[in-house]
């Protein structure tokens, strides 16, 4: 059986509050060294890659492999029925129907017990293979999420262009154009400020900025983002959790047409 | 038209062939669309009310072109790029198959006559949908339509179904969309049916993988022909009493048409009750299937341009007497659809290393490949 107990149920709302405008339907899989979660959306642009941690639960236990099949809006509802600090416990059987959800109160004597019906469902499980990145950018997570918003409301795609020197975003629309560049920075008292780019070669890439804005649901996860890019090739974006464990996007570039 | 009984025996022994989706699914992706078979639904589907086909002040029908527009726009929204493929001409064999059609819209129109008076609007309506054929003025328009929307088509020396499989096979495009099982037979990689519905029928649309067929039925290319003329296709007669079940277990024993009908004639004793017709042209029918006369997919250019927005409103508004609101907000949606790049998709780049479905293995046969339901 599974039994997961986070210290805060704060940590998964915001988990859930990330995916579940990506993806409504997932397998959460877990085994003995926490829980991870793989789904692509509808359109197969982009892809979710979650791993929890042992280490981000209070308390975790889980015996046996099982994959909890769970409809996100649902399970958001029910989740934002805890307090933030309150301890959450989730609970599964070794092939379960439902799986509880428990929230107690730190210093009342209140519990709040929820069952959510799981479901059977199907999802390929693609694998992932280390890719060699031409760029890897490592800045402030609210940086990025004010930029795809700022430009978001000029255009559909945003363009990442890396330099030796300088990071540029940049969008064009009907009414107009936008770009903000970033040049690499250390802040030695705020270190999660720094701005940090390792670019092997320079790299020119388009993304629709309907994913993106997606992507930006998981800042509060993260004071940082990285983002690794490559020529023609799905870019990552990563979230790490401080309690350990990691939220990535893959999302897939969009092409000019050659033929 | 179609198979007679081919879709029953796939989901039966290549259930995994079977994917449904959305349109949103298959996004980014290039279609070939048999142009012909979606006219003729237009036709039947596309009605006013009452039931009436769309006509402009003169009484010209325009269901087709309120068929094509839009629900091309529906695709072009969806981020998918149609190409349409229309029929040439018919091949020879075809001949009696279009012959009984004839008969068939006679047979109705009589039908329609005898029950003027008496019969209901239903009933009416059904004999007139049965009498419902493209015609090569409407075949025109469409083409005519879709070139001021920027859509390309082709014209396909014969028949469409056989050089949309073609323009798949050869990667031109993704896949080859037809509601007609027999496009199977010329091997594309993926046959979509249910493609061009109307989205208020809130019907998915079905995925088949040629090669998960194949491997289902466990046959060659060879065998499944013959299965499908077995089955009933438009270029001959079959083997009368035989049906689907029949006719899959006939070809897995016997392999191929040519080993069943001379057991047939061999053993007439054991096989009496099947009768083979005289002269059957079995082997005509196959060499269609085998080499289909199709134009070379590399003498074909597929272009997405803009639409001619003045072009359009010339003839859609002031010719078939559509809205001119709706069409300019149609025209809009299409540039907007061509915009911007190309979305990628991940397909290419992650391979596929499994399912990770809990319940699939201990499904039974044949529930699989439903949608996943709550318990």
């Amino acid at each position: 059986m599974l039994e997961g107990k986070f210290d805060e149920a704060a940590l998964l709302k915001k988990i859930v509050d990330s995916i579940k405008d990506s993806v409504k339907l997932c397998n959460f899989n877990c085994t003995e060294h926490g829980i991870t979660v793989q789904a692509v959306d509808d359109s197969r642009v982009l892809l979710v890659s979650l791993l929890v941690g042992q280490s981000a639960f209070s308390e975790y236990r889980c015996d046996r492999d099982i994959t909890l099949g769970i409809d996100l809006e649902s399970f958001s509802k029910i989740i934002k029925c805890g307090n933030n600090e309150d301890y959450l416990t989730l609970l599964a059987e070794d092939s379960p129907d439902n799986v509880m959800t428990i929230f107690e109160d730190k210093k009342k004597e209140r519990v709040s017990e929820y069952s959510l019906k799981l479901m059977d469902i199907d999802s390929e499980f693609l694998k992932i293979d280390d890719m060699d990145y031409d760029t890897v950018i490592t800045m402030p997570s609210g940086e990025f999420s004010k930029i795809v918003r700022d430009l978001k409301n000029l255009s559909e795609s945003l363009t990442i262009i890396v330099t030796k020197d300088s990071v540029k975003f940049t969008s064009e629309g009907e009414s107009g154009t936008g770009s903000v560049v970033l040049k690499p920075y250390t802040d030695m008292d705020h270190p999660e400020e720094s701005i940090k780019v390792n670019l092997s070669s320079p790299v020119n890439l388009t993304f629709g900025l309907k994913y993106l804005s997606d992507i930006i649901k998981a800042t509060s996860l993260s004071g940082t983002i990285t983002i690794k890019l490559a020529d023609k090739t799905p870019a990552l974006f990563e979230y790490k959790l401080d309690a350990g464990g990691y939220l990535r996007f893959y999302l897939a570039p969009k092409f000019d047409e050659d033929d | 038209m179609g198979v007679k009984g081919l879709n029953q025996l796939i989901k039966e022994h290549s259930p995994d062939a079977y994917k449904e989706f959305t349109l949103k699914n298959l996004f980014g992706r290039k279609v070939a669309i048999d142009a012909s078979m979606c006219l003729y639904q237009f036709l039947i589907a596309v009605r006013q009310a009452d039931g009436q086909q769309l006509t402009n002040e003169d009484g010209e029908t325009t269901s087709h072109l309120s068929g094509m527009f839009y629900r091309t726009i529906r695709m072009v929204e969806n981020g998918i790029k149609p190409v349409y493929v229309f029929d040439g001409k018919p091949p020879v064999l075809k001949g009696g198959e279009l012959e009984k059609r004839l008969l068939r819209r006679e047979e109705a129109e009589r039908e329609q006559e005898k029950i003027k008076e008496t019969g209901t609007v239903e009933e009416i309506m059904k004999y007139e949908k049965r009498q419902v054929r493209v015609s090569r003025d409407q075949n025109d328009e469409a083409k005519k339509l879709l070139e001021l929307m920027g859509i390309p088509f082709v014209n396909a020396p014969c028949e469409a179904e056989a050089q949309c499989a073609a323009l798949a096979r050869d990667g031109k495009v993704f896949a080859a969309a037809s509601e007609d099982m027999d496009t199977l037979c010329y091997q594309p990689p993926f046959l979509l049916r249910h493609l061009t519905f109307a989205e208020a029928r809130k019907m998915p649309i079905d995925q088949i993988e040629y090669g998960k067929v194949m491997e289902g039925l466990g046959m060659s290319q060879e065998t499944f022909i013959d299965l499908c003329i077995l089955l009933g296709c438009d270029y001959c007669e079959t083997i009368r009493g035989v049906g689907p079940v029949t006719a899959y277990k006939l070809m897995k024993e016997h392999g191929s048409l040519d080993v069943l009908v001379k057991y047939i004639e061999d053993h007439p004793d054991k096989m009496s009750k099947y009768k083979v017709p005289e002269n059957w042209p079995y082997k005509e029918a196959r060499e269609l299937f085998h080499n289909p006369e199709i134009a070379n997919s590399d003498d074909i250019s597929l272009k997405w341009t803009e639409p001619n927005v003045d072009g359009l409103i010339e003839y859609m508004v002031k010719q078939k007497g559509f809205s001119e609101d709706r069409i300019r907000s149609g025209a809009e949606k299409l540039k907007k659809g061509l915009k911007g790049g190309v979305q990628g998709r991940l397909d290419g780049f992650f391979q596929v290393v499994g399912t990770s479905s809990k319940k699939r293995a201990a499904e039974p046969k044949g529930a699989k490949g439903k949608k996943p339901k709550k318990k």
